[in-house]
């Protein structure tokens, strides 16, 4: 379009939002600051101390908040699938260009490192900031890594699409066995001891579920990451 | 003059100015763009300004993160867990439903070579 | 027995299908099956026993997500469930190569759609609503785009951006409700809605206008409908127009119905949706792609729902109850015979009915847009009738000829279409329409016939529905105290 309709497109919608904008802050400003309300947050921060791990955040995540989670990745699970539907293409031989030398060998020894730190931060993620998805989400970068830098490298599908099915299944199966032992679906059945905060076997199913998050997490980030490579040059 | 900026009032009004600030640039970009990627980018702009508003204001400086150690166990000064849960699951699908649509594009674009939207109208009548 | 199972089965089939596939393909498309039939017997059974439950996930509301199963949320679950199976049935019968119905991706995201669409029906808490909403966008929008031609990708990109936008917004007014209330639980949400300043209760409420608007397919949001369901295969359009958009309608209404009970902005929203037909009906007028037509007249349909629900009298709401049913019926219909066609015929043009050659299909879709337009003696009338009689009890004049005037649209393009059908004239050969696909659309057929005849048989139970939706007092009661 002319240059003049789109400078008049752009004009009259930046005052109309603008205009918006300062309607809206005022309205958040005037009604936000100075309350101080009684949240959900603080029955739930006594109720972890009863129930719950060390890092407060992962017992909403996984055991408050659950199912919130499990339908998470149950979005994730779809879009990994959707984007394997979208971009896979059959006969994929030398796509990728390839790269130089020092990314080459630096990836090689970077890799067990990220994949490492990944790991850590999965299964102590009941005890210091972390958790499944950040784990997940570095060892899929470890992952990214390892792709751009290695022509040949590819995650085999075989190899995901065990882990991501085995991860999910047995999220779903602890919620049923949950429902089947306390009538609560995702209730946490396996009995523990308040006074074993802070140590890595604490809180019941809710380590063993965040590291099935991370699994399911890592390998279907690796899964998105290496279809939009392996479509990077081809199109 | 650092004791002024250190007021929760200050600090909000801050975060809601800024963030607000980046919403309506995403939606200005979602409303004036035309390439296909530009409007997923004004999209997650938008989707990110919602993100820092609610954890700006749902943040007490002075108090301390919600994990429970040897040291830290007054839970009466813990911040509120919920919201970074919340934003947590947030995220993770925002991100899966742009990673989905970028790879709707891609594939768009290698079958008609189009990425303008004004150009995607093969579904008029 | 609990209502777990309807969110957490499909949801287990899906994950595990990846693998289960090795198996081979025709064992998932059977085992999809057996688990839905699975479901459906369970609904039937808690439909013989249903009195309010709540379900606790995790822990106990309102810090925690409960499912809470009452006669409106089970009628929804059951309507889904059998719509799913009577569908799978459909594709089972679909074996050829070539096909991608039985595809397991496909089985995949029809599971996703069914786990979303009973989860958004039975939960109690907002931001679980919002993640079912995702799950159910998502697998939406793949479906959609499924066949990756062209025009598919193109309805899957429009649906995926204006989905994306509407999520921004609903974020937006959970994040607002959180900051001012505290909570994510509906009932404590209600309790305190009231009392928020007025100026907070209206961003709230236009932040969740837009973000619902867009799905709920509402006047000036849903210029996306028609091309995402002209693009899409007709066989994915019968599932987004029987049961996601039904799932979208109850969610968007049960939150009104407990944030607003005293009906502030309720003649707002029935003029909104009186609008909404009219221009629906009006835009179907000159459509020669019979997919865009019926989409229009999908639009019509669920504008008219729109209409009775925020009527919020108990009259109406069993109307809106019983035109569910009805359009959902005939909807899964008129897609699968128009999928049928596209299948055997390669053209969607208006001009093909002149050359169908098939008596069946004939009368399955001539009785199903009957059946939509309300004919006395088909499952529509009873609804229609119900909604129209609310209307001139409470006085809204302007809005029942609105709707009156829309119906009538609608039953010029009817006739022309039932015209076409039914013309003098060369056809092409005689097509053969498999069992399967025969019981399918006889059994829906019978139903909408039996339920116009005698609707009595339903309407004790859609009376008590209406009724324990529109009392939001003993919702948030329920929830609180038990």
């Amino acid at each position: 379009m002319s240059l003049k309709r789109s400078l008049s497109t752009v004009g009259i919608s930046g005052f109309a939002l603008s205009a918006l904008l300062v309607l809206t802050v005022l309205n958040i400003i005037i009604q936000n600051i100075p309350r101080n309300i009684q949240t959900a947050g603080g029955e739930l921060l006594k109720l972890n101390e009863k129930d719950g791990v060390a890092n407060a955040v992962t017992t909403v995540v996984v055991y408050f908040r659950g199912f919130d989670t499990l339908g998470e990745i149950a979005v994730l699970f779809i879009a990994s699938l959707g984007v394997g539907l979208m971009l896979h293409v059959k006969c994929q031989k030398d796509i990728k260009r390839e790269s130089n030398f020092m990314l080459q060998t630096a990836s090689r020894y970077l890799f067990p490192v990220i994949l490492l730190f990944g790991i850590y931060i999965m299964v102590y993620g009941h005890l210091s900031p972390g958790g499944g998805f950040q784990g997940g989400v570095v060892i899929a970068s470890g992952v990214l890594l390892l792709l751009i830098s290695h022509k040949k490298f590819e995650v085999p599908y075989s190899v995901i699409v065990t882990l991501e099915t085995l991860a999910g299944v047995s999220y779903v199966f602890i919620g049923l066995i949950g429902l089947m032992v306390l009538d609560t679906f995702l209730g946490n059945f396996i009995p523990q001891d308040v006074s074993q905060m802070g140590m890595l076997i604490s809180g019941g199913i809710i380590p063993v579920i965040y590291i099935i998050v991370g699994i399911k997490v890592g390998s279907e980030m690796s899964h998105i990451a290496q279809n939009l490579i392996q479509r990077a040059d081809y199109v | 003059m650092f004791d002024f900026f250190n007021q929760s009032e200050v600090i909000k009004t801050i975060v809601v100015l800024g963030s607000m600030a980046l919403f309506f640039v995403g939606l200005f970009g979602l409303l004036t763009r035309k390439h296909i990627i530009r409007i997923f980018m004004s999209i997650a702009i938008m989707e990110s300004s919602v993100f820092l508003l609610f954890i700006g204001l749902s943040f007490k400086s002075d108090f301390i993160a919600p994990i429970i150690d040897k040291t830290h166990k007054n839970i009466a000064i813990m911040n509120d867990p919920i919201p970074q849960a919340m934003i947590l699951t947030a995220i993770v699908i925002a991100m899966a439903v742009l990673a989905l649509g970028v790879s709707f594009a891609i594939e768009y674009y290698k079958l008609t070579g189009r990425t303008d939207i004004d150009e995607m109208k093969s579904l008029r009548y | 027995m609990s209502s777990v199972l309807f969110v957490a089965l499909p949801l287990l089939f899906g994950f595990a299908t990846p693998l289960l596939s090795r198996l081979g393909k025709d064992a998932v498309a059977y085992a999809s099956v057996a688990m839905q039939l699975f479901l459906l017997c369970l609904s039937f059974y808690l439909l013989e026993s249903v009195s309010l439950h709540v379900e606790i996930i995790s822990i106990a509301p309102p810090l925690g997500i409960s499912f809470v199963l009452n006669s409106v949320s089970l009628l929804f679950v059951t309507v889904f469930i059998f719509l799913t199976t009577l569908f799978s049935f459909y594709c089972l019968s679909h074996r050829e190569t070539g096909s991608y119905e039985n595809e397991t991706k496909f089985l995949i995201l029809l599971n996703m759609l069914l786990a979303s669409s009973a989860g958004l029906v039975l939960s109690s808490d907002i931001f679980n609503i919002y993640v079912f909403f995702e799950i159910a966008g998502i697998s939406a929008y793949i479906l959609s785009a499924y066949r990756k031609t062209p025009s598919a990708l193109e309805a899957g990109l429009k649906y995926l951006l204006t989905g994306a936008v509407a999520s921004v917004f609903l974020v937006f007014a959970i994040v607002l409700i959180y900051l001012n209330i505290g909570s994510l639980n509906l009932a404590v949400i209600a309790q305190s809605f009231e009392a928020l300043p007025f100026n907070v209760k209206l961003l709230i409420s236009i932040l969740l206008f837009i973000g619902f608007g867009f799905k709920v397919e509402i006047f000036p949001l849903n210029f996306w409908v028609t091309d995402v369901y002209q693009g899409s295969s007709s066989l994915v359009n019968a599932l987004f127009s029987g049961i996601v958009a039904k799932a979208y309608l109850f969610v968007f209404f049960h939150i009104v119905y407990l944030f607003l009970p005293d009906g502030d902005f309720s003649a707002f929203l029935i003029y909104l949706g009186a609008v909404s037909m009219l221009v629906a009906e009006i835009a179907g007028l000159k459509q020669t792609n019979l997919k865009r037509l019926f989409a229009y007249s999908s639009l019509g349909q669920v504008a008219l729902i729109f209409t009775a629900f925020a009527l919020q009298n108990e009259d109406a709401v069993q109307g809106a109850l019983f035109i569910v049913i009805a359009h959902s019926f005939a909807k899964l219909i008129i897609f699968l015979v128009l999928a049928f066609i596209e299948k055997e015929y390669e053209s969607i043009h208006i001009d093909i009915l002149k050359e169908l050659n098939a008596p069946f299909l004939r009368a399955v879709l001539l009785i199903a847009m009957l059946s939509l337009l309300g004919i006395p003696l088909f499952a529509g009338f009873v609804g229609k009738l119900l909604v129209l009689k609310s209307l001139a009890v409470s006085g809204m004049l302007g809005v029942l000829v609105m709707i009156v005037i829309a119906s009538l649209f609608e039953a010029v393009y009817y006739f022309k279409l039932a015209g076409y059908m039914f013309s003098k004239g060369e056809r092409r050969g005689a097509l053969h329409v498999g069992f399967i696909q025969k019981s399918v659309f006889a059994l829906l057929v019978i139903l909408l016939i039996v339920i116009g005849v005698a609707p009595f048989i339903l309407s004790g139970f859609l009376g008590e529905a209406s009724r324990v939706m529109l009392d939001s007092a003993n919702y948030i009661t329920v929830i609180l105290g038990g």
